[in-house]
């Protein structure tokens, strides 16, 4: 890793080894602004996942540009890891914990930052619990909700307020609040995005009141996306919006037209075999194709046929020529699942490298 | 990068922690003996194509394998730069090598090993040329042959004897041979994991037909007076057709010490060795359960990862980060959130593509983490 590629501070693109990883920069901000000026004098904040990223450096400058909790949204214990020793204050993991050797782990971290966790079940409560009291630590717990994800959650409400009494009075647990996380709707108007996003974000608040007449308190609902980030933010009783994708983006989201397509692969024609075809050096190690193929950039007339793990393998409309050596740009139809397959962003602006950053959690499945 | 609870040596396979990429070294080791042995009356040898593993202590057990070729090969200039400084010194490049970087450290390389690399196209070889004569040394080329796959490759024909004499020809060049990597003989879909294979007879058929061109323009090119010392194809899924060919001199096959669902299913002579090990983190309702490992940590793009060792139930979908199982049976359905799962990786490329230590475990027991050095190494 170590040895892998890191050029200069001012390399112009064309000059760059490829298959690289670039961010465009300018995009990167753009996409930045947008969330802080929504999120800017309301109740609800976002939490940004760093799922997406996994890079401390990308997570400071989401939280310096604005409309933050001032914290992230972790997927993994030891993405956590990553971001609480990287000086990020406050930390969600939003999945089950259920191992013990996790659990240890996300008990040290509590010692030096605030650690929000989640859960659906009794027995993990107790776990967690028996852990965090042992250690002298407190953990923040977050009921999860199931809204249609079909994954993990409680089911019902009785169940979670059931959950939300036996957390209450576990010592080493503060209950802090519930969460649900809801499936990429290909919804491209904004409208049924809102009807889609009040619908199932109604469960969420309808647990939050529930768990309030029974006497506890709720100090934090966390739910809603990228897609549903203008949906989620709007609805009376939300705390914290869990928005990812937005930064990097991806030809998935292309409907959300206020956002701009930053992380982009680019890929080096190493053969043209016959009339028509082009064999490029990005395959799917490189790029994910789990949802679509890529989209090729500023070049009509060229499309990817498919992909093996090391080539992809390109069409070309009559009249198009390539020649080996010629560069192209890829945009990812999935961000994250390409962004984990990469160690390093190479921040691209005017044609120019601007800063290279380690993605210092890629690879942290565990 | 990764970054796994190092447990000690000793440790039992089912407490690592997970999601865990897990090698069973007595399973490899048989399917290394499998595919070696099979050259032992054969004219040609091995050479491990190591860019689906990435891990040179693998590499470096099967080249003390039975019939191999003493050298690797590998798809990047990257995963050269990786497997020549851990001490593999023959390497061959299948793939195009074409920006000037590239070539220049492939040249670099060239200082201190053998190293080879696959062409199709006449200014590739000038440009491989004039940078192999400036740096002083000498860059051993294969003529790339296209037999059906549809990627890189010259046509098997009067084509590719121009461009081995084009080769032949060139300062700092030294023309080696020929090489071509056959298409799976598949009826058609393959990545859907629906589809079906022919009948191993009618695939022997094709794989025969399809080398049979590689040796058919080996003739045509020594005909036209340029010696062929090698005749590099590949891989796992035509091993024992390639062995009984004369003129075949080497076979580059990568799948078989560790195989995935997809070759396992074609050859059933040799077992998975590399698995994931995923622990259940909730079960939300009496038919579902929900694991650690989702598409980041399986590699399900040609295909999902299959569960293994629980009847009655099944992985049906991947996301992000979780993996969801259909739990169909009573059975089944006593799983409960902390026990622990085994998934065999459909592709096994893209699967460890996603890690960078391999926890290798003989007997069930741990015996230690082995770097996935050639992870990333795009470039």
């Amino acid at each position: 890793m170590e040895q892998q590629y890191r050029p200069m501070p001012g390399t112009p693109v064309e000059d760059l080894e490829t298959p690289c990883l670039i961010l465009d920069m300018d995009a990167l901000d753009h996409n930045m602004d947008v969330m802080a000026d929504y999120y800017e004098g309301r109740d609800s904040k976002l939490r940004p996942h760093s799922k997406n990223h996994k890079t401390p450096a990308l997570a400071h400058r989401q939280i310096r540009r604005g409309g933050t909790i001032g914290g992230v949204c972790s997927a993994k214990v030891s993405e956590a890891e990553v971001m609480v020793h990287g000086g990020i204050p406050s930390v969600f993991v939003t999945s089950e914990v259920a191992s013990p050797i996790k659990i240890d782990r996300l008990c040290t971290l509590a010692q030096q930052a605030e650690i929000l966790v989640s859960c659906d079940n009794a027995e993990n409560a107790k776990n967690l619990s028996k852990a965090a009291a042992a250690r002298g630590v407190d953990l923040g717990v977050v009921i999860e909700l199931e809204t249609g994800l079909r994954r993990c959650g409680v089911q019902e409400m009785e169940q979670g307020v059931a959950l939300a009494k036996t957390i209450d009075a576990l010592p080493g647990l503060n209950f802090k609040g519930i969460m649900s996380h809801q499936t990429i709707p290909e919804m491209t108007e904004r409208e049924d995005r809102v009807t889609e996003g009040y619908r199932v974000i109604k469960n969420v608040i309808d647990l939050r009141n529930a768990i309030e007449s029974a006497g506890i308190p709720v100090e934090i609902v966390s739910t809603g996306e990228t897609w549903s980030y203008d949906v989620a933010g709007e609805i009376p009783g939300v705390t914290e919006v869990q928005g990812g994708s937005y930064l990097v983006m991806e030809t998935g989201y292309s409907y959300m037209t206020e956002f701009q397509y930053s992380g982009k692969v680019l890929t080096t024609v190493i053969s043209t075999p016959r009339p028509g075809v082009a064999i490029t050096d990005a395959g799917q190690k490189a790029i994910s194709t789990l949802r679509n193929m890529p989209e090729v950039e500023g070049f009509p007339g060229v499309t990817v046929e498919s992909m093996d793990p090391d080539h992809a393998i390109l069409h070309l409309d009559d009249g198009v020529q390539l020649t080996p050596g010629d560069q192209l740009t890829l945009i990812p139809s999935q961000q994250d699942a390409t962004v984990s397959r990469w160690d390093r962003f190479i921040g691209v602006r005017d044609g120019k490298v601007e800063v290279v950053w380690d993605i210092q959690a890629r690879g942290c499945h565990n | 990068m990764e970054r796994p609870v190092f447990q000690p040596t000793g440790t039992p396979v089912m407490d690592l922690d997970t999601p865990a990429l897990v090698v069973d070294l007595d399973v490899m080791e048989r399917n290394i003996e499998t595919l070696h042995s099979r050259f032992d009356q054969s004219t040609a040898k091995v050479r491990p194509h190591v860019t689906g593993h990435q891990t040179p202590k693998i590499a470096h057990r099967q080249l003390q394998a039975a019939n191999a070729v003493g050298g690797i090969s590998v798809t990047t200039v990257g995963e050269a730069e990786v497997f020549g400084d851990a001490g593999i010194t023959d390497i061959l490049v299948a793939s195009q090598i074409v920006t000037q970087p590239k070539i220049r450290r492939l040249c670099a390389l060239a200082g201190s090993n053998r190293i080879a690399v696959a062409v199709d196209n006449p200014q590739n070889v000038a440009d491989l040329s004039q940078a192999a004569s400036a740096q002083g040394v000498t860059l051993g080329v294969l003529v790339e042959l296209d037999v059906g796959l549809g990627r890189c490759g010259v046509a098997p024909s009067g084509e590719a004897v121009e461009l081995s004499r084009a080769v032949s020809r060139s300062p700092g060049l030294r023309f080696d041979g020929i090489m071509a990597i056959a298409p799976f003989p598949m009826s058609a879909g393959e990545g859907g994991g629906s589809s079906e294979f022919p009948e191993r007879q009618e695939r022997d058929a094709i794989s025969w037909q399809v080398l049979q061109q590689v040796l058919d323009t080996r003739q045509l090119i020594e005909k036209a007076g340029l010696p062929v010392s090698t005749v590099s194809v590949g891989g796992t899924h035509n091993y024992d057709i390639a062995a009984g060919m004369a003129g075949i001199t080497e076979v580059q096959a990568g799948s078989y010490p560790l195989m995935d669902h997809l070759y396992c299913r074609l050859r059933p002579e040799f077992s998975p060795a590399a698995k994931i090990l995923a622990a259940v983190i909730s079960r939300p309702t009496g038919e579902s359960a929900v694991l650690d490992a989702g598409h980041k940590a399986t590699g399900p793009d040609r295909g999902m990862a299959v569960l293994e060792g629980v009847a009655g139930a099944q992985a049906v979908r991947f996301s992000a980060e979780h993996g969801v199982l259909d739990l169909q049976t009573g059975p089944a359905q006593n799983i409960k959130a902390g026990d622990k799962t085994w998934l065999v990786p459909y592709n096994l490329g893209l699967c460890f593509n996603q890690y960078d230590y391999v926890r290798a475990v003989r007997g069930d027991k741990l015996e230690g983490f082995w770097p996935i050095a050639g992870r990333g190494r795009f470039d």
